[in-house]
């Protein structure tokens, strides 16, 4: 449930609402918008919605709408203003794309300050590297864990690049965060509630990635688990489904990405190395996706991808994610005024 | 098969390996490139030997094609196809887009929508008289009624038109009112309307089935080439998923899949693949961005009287303001949108 608040609703009036509401054991989350202020409201709204009237007469409401959809935070109804993500400086879900790139996992120093600066150059915003590796079998490389992550910490700190790297289990969020500017739920983990709930109480940035076979409610409902614990930094990530069709090692869902923009406020980014799984495919669905309205990409970049450890398929040449980034800066240049963001 | 031609080869020597091929019983394609000639072999191939066929006069190298698609691969013909339809340009750096209404509807409807869809910058016209309902009992087209209108309409704008066929036996009839017969998804891999369509010589634009893969669909593709119709354009429309929120699921990644494997045009129909009229538009500039040869959009000067597809059609001034944002990524992306 929402109460939106008239234009110039006075500080007093809004703590009047608020109190009523709270005094009911309901919580408040407030958006303050350009203009006008929303207050959403969550917890068992039934008995405060059927009193409705009686809150439209308190003074500076303008009106309540009871949001239709089961996920409540991640809603756009619940909050129509795109949400801005600030990473030590890099706005996610502002005016600009964001390129997030780097290996799929650290495999040593040389690699992973190789690649930091390379992508740097080229124009990525933000280094990936996976130091915990949820790998489908258990006999593949698993990752260099916490030295991994000394390295990324190392990285970043050399090219002022944030980090993001995936965390696989609640118990290690402590140790992760200490390193980590972004966390990374994968696609296995996106129904992993334990996981959310850590992630949500953390309030660090979380990329969420959608779950092969999940569909846009779970998905979003998934990101309410973490909104609804306090953290309002979430981006939602497409990385392709699963369907009959193995010519790629997934399906990019392109239609995702406005659908997910229509119904949430999230930033939307899109992984299209592994929706894709060849190297070949990226960068033509990396411009799709932002033809599309994507806020950002997550790209692999490995500078031998022929002796990367994991997903050397999939992963960009460094030449190849150079010629990329200007491609991207060419379509976002001409879809500037198709999607009005931030 | 295919046999690859020295750099030098005479015209001479060219037709010489025809005839060896024709003699050993299989038939010979020609892909006449600026450097260089490759000639594609179909047929019985296991009677040609490659190492004494690779010494014949003027032959560089001789070498089985791997695919189950033959003449649809580009290692058969390395160029992209590019063919004209009535003085329209498609395939290679030409971007085409056909609009028009799901069905034919009346004269009045359709007239109407001609000319909003040429005025925005549409250069084929689409319109179906013969529907493939689900239901039975939905709207099933007006037939050659409705073939009769789209003509009127071709004269009127100039603009070719496509439209779809449904059985073998209507296909000499549509072909005489259509410049491009349309195989629907659900047709696919109805063989003998492709031998049919094939036959006609007709420019075709062949659907992907709704669960097809990219080598069954380049098989259907290669039914239609094997007549020596060789104006095929490949079209993505969406595929069955877990996702229901869209009517179908767009399979992006497939168009640069399918231009790498194969020589067609490959267009997009980002209106089945949606469902939802407002996916239409992003979706569109998706598929121009990542390297389709065109589009094919349903607009209908009143979507919510449509008698079908009325929840997936752009109305006038969507799919006008679609064509304006299409030609930035155009030049973006190195594509002719005129």
């Amino acid at each position: 449930m929402v109460i939106i608040m008239r234009a110039g609703a006075s500080e007093e009036q809004i703590a009047e609402v608020s109190y009523l509401v709270e005094k009911r054991g309901m919580q408040i989350r407030r958006i303050i918008g350009e203009y006008q202020s929303i207050l959403g409201i969550v917890g068992d709204v039934a008995t405060l919605y059927s009193e409705r009237e009686q809150l439209e007469r308190l003074d500076g409401v303008e009106n309540i709408v009871r949001i239709s959809k089961p996920f409540k935070l991640a809603s756009r109804e619940f909050n129509p203003v795109d949400t801005i993500i600030n990473i030590n400086g890099v706005i996610i879900g502002g005016k600009d794309i964001v390129v997030m790139a780097g290996p799929c996992s650290v495999e040593s120093r040389e690699q992973i300050l190789e690649t930091a600066h390379i992508v740097k150059d080229a124009g990525a915003k933000i280094l990936r590297g996976g130091a915990f590796k949820p790998r489908t079998s258990p006999y593949s490389f698993q990752g260099m864990g916490e030295e991994g992550l000394k390295l990324l910490a190392e990285a970043s700190q050399e090219t002022g690049l944030p980090v993001i790297t995936e965390v696989m289990d609640h118990q290690m969020l402590p140790m992760i965060m200490e390193y980590a500017d972004i966390l990374q739920i994968g696609a296995r983990n996106m129904q992993n509630f334990t996981l959310l709930r850590a992630v949500g109480e953390a309030g660090h940035p979380v990329l969420l990635k959608r779950g092969m076979m999940s569909t846009m409610e779970e998905l979003l409902m998934s990101a309410e688990y973490i909104l609804a614990c306090g953290n309002d930094k979430v981006m939602l990530c497409e990385r392709g489904i699963r369907t009959f069709e193995t010519y790629t090692r997934n399906t990019l869902d392109i239609s995702a990405i406005p659908v997910l923009k229509q119904l949430s406020h999230l930033p939307v980014i899109v992984d299209p190395s592994h929706a894709t799984g060849k190297w070949d495919l990226v960068a033509p669905t990396s411009k799709a996706s932002i033809a599309a309205g994507a806020d950002g990409l997550i790209i692999e970049v490995h500078p031998h991808p022929k002796v990367a450890l994991s997903d050397g398929a999939q992963s960009l040449t460094p030449s190849n994610f150079i010629d990329l980034m200007k491609d991207i800066d060419c379509i976002s240049q001409a879809v500037r005024r198709c999607y009005e963001r931030g | 098969m295919i046999f690859i031609m020295k750099h030098n080869a005479t015209e001479e020597q060219v037709s010489r390996v025809v005839s060896r091929i024709e003699k050993w019983g299989c038939q010979a394609h020609l892909s006449t490139g600026k450097e260089q000639t490759i000639i594609g072999v179909v047929g019985d191939v296991r009677r040609i030997d490659t190492e004494v066929a690779a010494r014949i006069d003027g032959v560089d190298s001789v070498m089985r094609v791997q695919k189950s698609f033959k003449l649809a691969s580009r290692e058969f013909h390395p160029l992209d196809t590019v063919f004209d339809v009535n003085g329209v340009k498609i395939g290679n750096d030409h971007f085409v887009v056909m609009a028009g209404p799901c069905a034919v509807e009346n004269h009045d409807q359709l007239m109407e929508t001609a000319m909003i869809v040429k005025n925005a910058g549409a250069q084929i016209l689409r319109g179906g008289a013969y529907k493939p309902r689900t239901s039975p009992y939905s709207f099933q087209g007006l037939g050659e009624e409705g073939l009769r209108i789209l003509a009127e309409a071709r004269e009127k704008t100039g603009m070719p038109i496509v439209t779809e066929v449904t059985e073998p036996q209507l296909v000499d009839m549509v072909a005489s009112y259509a410049d491009i017969l349309q195989i629907g998804a659900r047709n696919m891999q109805n063989y003998a309307l492709l031998h049919a369509v094939g036959e006609s010589q007709k420019p075709v634009l062949l659907k992907r089935g709704m669960m097809s893969t990219v080598d069954e669909m380049l098989m259907a593709a290669d039914y239609i080439l094997s007549h020596g119709n060789w104006r095929v354009m490949l079209c993505e429309r969406g595929i069955r998923t877990f996702s229901t929120y869209t009517r179908n699921t767009l399979d992006i990644s497939v168009v640069p899949l399918l231009k790498q494997l194969s020589h067609l045009p490959v267009i997009v129909d980002p209106s089945h693949a949606t469902g939802k009229w407002d996916l239409v538009a992003p979706v569109s500039r998706a598929s121009l961005a990542v390297g389709a040869d065109g589009l094919i959009i349903e607009v209908h000067p009143r979507p919510e009287e449509a008698m079908s597809d009325g929840a997936q059609s752009l109305t006038p001034g969507n799919f006008q303001e679609l064509m304006n944002s299409l030609k930035p990524i155009a030049s973006a992306v190195g594509k002719i949108l005129s």
